[in-house]
């Protein structure tokens, strides 16, 4: 238990100057301090603990970015006496609770909530550490103290500011599978159904066995297989720690995820998604439909990038030990050339040659600003650096197109429909 | 270890601090040799050692080559013991003197028949150690005063001392006037500048003494006369830190009875208010935040770098390179053909020569920072020109 003085147990100690100048002896002050102690003593012995007080709490639970979370705590006084309390709950900072503070009376016997309001500012876990309990004594004189930890946890998820593309992509997905175009059968594609014959029907496609059996001439419709294998690479090293505008390029690189995952489960995909450096972080595997994407938004919530590099050979491993034969693999990982060059041209041409990939990057914005700069010498070198910068992304980003991946390499605002659009035309190409 | 370390422009800040320690070295080694040249010597009024204005060197020097010791005291008990012994004491500022150092001055005298030589004393000084003399009148100006018939063994084998202000020491010099069994010299009207009286000297002009009075008139031999009359001096300068001046009530002593146990108590409260006003409610809570560092920081600290290497030729090369990759991008020239097949896609659509394409676009030196803005301004010029 911890007891401390309050501002007003302190000011008694004043009430002793008079006795002091009346009768100026050393007697005198310790039957002062006495005293003194004495009053302290007898507000300690009348205040009950906070021991006796039961506190209960209703966590925010999960909420995305930018929105609020409400949570409660529930005090309860077991105590015969009223008690005058003060609470704070020590959130961290970035889980945005309005009010860590709050001062409550109870009387005997009952039980009073406080209300709490969150906005938090940072995706990830966020945790009560602790809970402190002061109740004041009886005369004001002092505090009882006490730490509790009751256990208490926000998940604020990613905010997936992308989610308003998934529409108009959904849309797109539709058409892409009820094309009469794809009438004929191929790789990626799978028998749907058969229909009469219209004019302009590919004669190609007639089903001579079932027309034979009907009097119409009768076509096989061919749709775009469903049930495939999609395989989400994000890559969590220091490359995706830079902040692009405001976030870090893994912000973006998470929402290209929760956006082509959400179109895929529509389109009817597994989606598997693995966030890696030099070991693997996160795995989510697909499971229910339904309930994928927030399994899987709820899951990258606290992935946060790491300061170190990614190790490429242990990525392909991962690759080829997740993806099935011939599933579509999105690698979002940014193409810095230096990092590049240290082992991602090889095993993308690796996963090239078994998979369809996908390679998905965040481009700077700045860079395209800054390489437009004049006016003075250092900017001019400025733009210089961007230039060399730019020419050098482009050349990485052909050398790993010319290993057989697709690379898009967009400003974080872009990036997830593009990557989403690059699913979308494999799908129509029937190459998935 | 630092040397190998710091680059090489680090060396203008190392060569400057070189010449600081320089600089530094010469004004410290000045200030001893003027140090060893002044010798060392305490200045002050009428102080025995000081060579400058107020000092009195001068007539020291010359008593000691007479013959006469002379010691220089500066607490009361010393020059009382030396009066006690009969010897003669100089009391260079009597006025600083209390009741009580003066009282024990005069019992001195009075047991061991001493000689006190007084300079320039007040009245409560006059009061203490020469009853019957008392203070007349002020001279601020420099005056030379004669000494009279009745001079007697006032006139100490001067004929005319010159009296008045002394620089540093006091503004004007005092005369005294005194009753009969006293002598009194040098007059200014009725009142004396040096009274003799019952083995006390006054002396009215610190002129007598310091080194700038002592040269004028017969000063000088009014007082070598005061001051060597024994074989001993006791040069006696007054000093604050005499234990014996130290002997007047302090402020605490004033104060009243609850002071110290209010102060105590005060002490003992304000722990208390510190106390209750420093305890926080609950921990400070810490939070591990995610790393993140502007991506364009790495571009940025690249242009640095080139300039500060003066790097016209690289920054150049990428600026070329990024504009004929647009161009041939825009014109449908692939990026693998050479310059030759760019320029001649170019020629159509601009009014530079081909030669004039190939400077531009080929690798042509560029020595200067003034080149490369040229440079980038013609790239530009030529980009515009391909878009319209």
């Amino acid at each position: 238990m911890r007891i401390a003085l309050t501002l007003r147990g302190a000011l008694l100690g004043v009430l002793a100057v008079l006795p002091i100048v009346l009768a100026p002896h050393w007697i005198t002050l310790v039957v002062c301090a006495v005293l003194w102690c004495a009053a302290l003593l007898t507000d300690l012995s009348i205040t009950p603990s906070p021991r006796r007080l039961d506190v209960r709490r209703t966590s925010p639970g999960q909420v995305r970015l930018g929105e609020d979370a409400s949570g409660r705590l529930l005090v309860t006084n077991t105590a015969e006496r009223p008690v005058v309390l003060r609470l704070r709950d020590c959130w961290n900072p970035t889980a945005g609770l309005a009010e860590q503070r709050a001062g409550l009376r109870l009387p005997p016997h009952e039980r009073r909530a406080v209300e709490q309001s969150f906005h938090p500012v940072r995706r990830g876990r966020h945790r009560s550490r602790i809970l402190v309990l002061a109740i004041r004594g009886r005369l004001g004189l002092l505090e009882r103290r006490a730490h509790r930890v009751v256990p208490g946890e926000l998940l604020a998820l990613h905010a997936f500011g992308s989610r308003r593309h998934l529409p108009s992509r959904t849309r797109r997905l539709r058409e892409i599978e009820g094309l009469a175009a794809v009438h004929q059968r191929g790789q990626g594609t799978e028998f749907d159904s058969l229909r009469d014959f219209v004019d302009g029907d590919d004669v190609r496609s007639i089903d001579w066995r079932a027309t034979a059996r009907r009097r119409s001439v009768v076509v096989r419709t061919w749709r775009p297989e469903r049930d495939r294998h999609v395989l989400i690479v994000v890559d969590t090293s220091r490359t995706s720690a830079g902040r692009v505008g405001d976030a870090p390029r893994l912000d973006a690189a998470l929402d290209a995820t929760l956006l082509l995952m959400a179109l895929a489960s529509q389109a009817g995909d597994r989606v598997d998604v693995l966030c890696a450096d030099r070991i693997p972080h996160l795995s989510v595997a697909a499971g229910n439909p339904r309930t994928v994407l927030h399994d899987v938004v709820a899951a990258t919530a606290p992935v946060e990038p790491a300061l170190v590099e990614t190790d490429w050979e242990m990525m392909a491993a991962q690759i080829a030990r997740r993806a099935r034969r011939g599933a579509l693999v999105v690698l979002l990982t940014p193409i810095e050339p230096g990092a590049v060059q240290q082992g991602l041209l090889p095993v993308a041409a690796r996963v090239a040659a078994e998979h369809p990939l996908v390679i998905g990057s965040v481009a700077d914005p700045d860079l395209e600003s800054m390489a437009a700069e004049r006016g003075s010498i250092g900017a001019v070198y400025r733009a210089a650096s961007a230039a060399q910068d730019g020419l050098e992304r482009d050349g990485v980003s052909r050398a790993l197109e010319r290993s057989g991946a697709h690379v898009v390499d967009v400003v974080p605002d872009d990036l997830p429909q593009a990557v989403a659009d690059q699913y979308l035309a494999l799908k129509a190409a029937g190459r998935l | 270890m630092s040397a190998a370390v710091q680059p090489a422009t680090a060396a203008p800040e190392r060569r400057s601090s070189r010449v600081l320690v320089i600089v530094l070295a010469l004004v410290v080694g000045v200030a001893v040799v003027v140090v060893a040249l002044r010798g060392s010597f305490r200045d002050g009024p009428l102080e025995p050692g000081a060579p400058t204005a107020q000092g009195s060197k001068a007539v020291v020097r010359v008593l000691e080559d007479d013959g006469t010791d002379v010691e220089v005291r500066r607490y009361t008990a010393d020059a009382a013991d030396a009066l006690a012994d009969g010897g003669t004491v100089l009391v260079t500022d009597p006025s600083t003197l209390d009741t009580e150092q003066m009282e024990r001055l005069s019992e001195a005298r009075t047991s061991g028949g001493g000689q006190l030589v007084l300079v320039r004393p007040d009245a409560d000084a006059l009061k203490g150690l020469a009853p019957g003399v008392s203070p007349a009148g002020k001279v601020t100006t420099a005056t030379s005063l004669q000494a009279g018939e009745d001079c007697g063994a006032a006139g100490l084998q001067g004929r005319a001392i010159r009296v008045g202000p002394a620089e540093d020491v006091s503004d004007s010099a005092a005369l005294y006037r005194a009753g009969p069994p006293a002598d009194s010299c040098y007059r200014e009207g009725g009142d004396a500048a040096v009274v003799v009286s019952d083995g006390v000297v006054v002396l009215g002009s610190a002129t007598l003494l310091t080194n700038d009075g002592v040269g004028q008139l017969d000063n000088a031999g009014v007082a070598l006369t005061a001051l060597g009359a024994d074989e001993a001096l006791t040069w006696y300068v007054p000093s604050p830190t005499d234990p014996l001046a130290d002997q007047q009530p302090s402020l605490l002593d004033r104060l009243p009875d609850f002071a110290l146990p209010l102060a105590l108590w005060a002490c003992l409260v304000a722990i208390a208010v510190l106390l209750a006003l420093s305890r926080r409610l609950g921990p400070v809570v810490l939070e591990p935040l995610p790393v993140s560092v502007r991506a364009r920081e790495l571009t940025v600290g690249r242009a640095h770098l080139l300039h500060r290497a003066d790097g016209h030729q690289a920054a150049a090369r990428s600026l070329r390179a990024a504009t004929s990759l647009r161009l041939a991008s825009r014109l449908g020239v692939r990026r693998e053909d050479r310059l030759d097949t760019l320029v001649a896609a170019l020629l159509p659509h601009t009014s530079l020569t081909a030669s004039q394409l190939h400077e531009l676009l080929g690798p042509t030196p560029v020595r200067s920072d003034q080149e490369l803005l040229r440079l980038t301004e013609a790239l530009d010029a030529l980009e515009k020109e391909i878009d319209r």
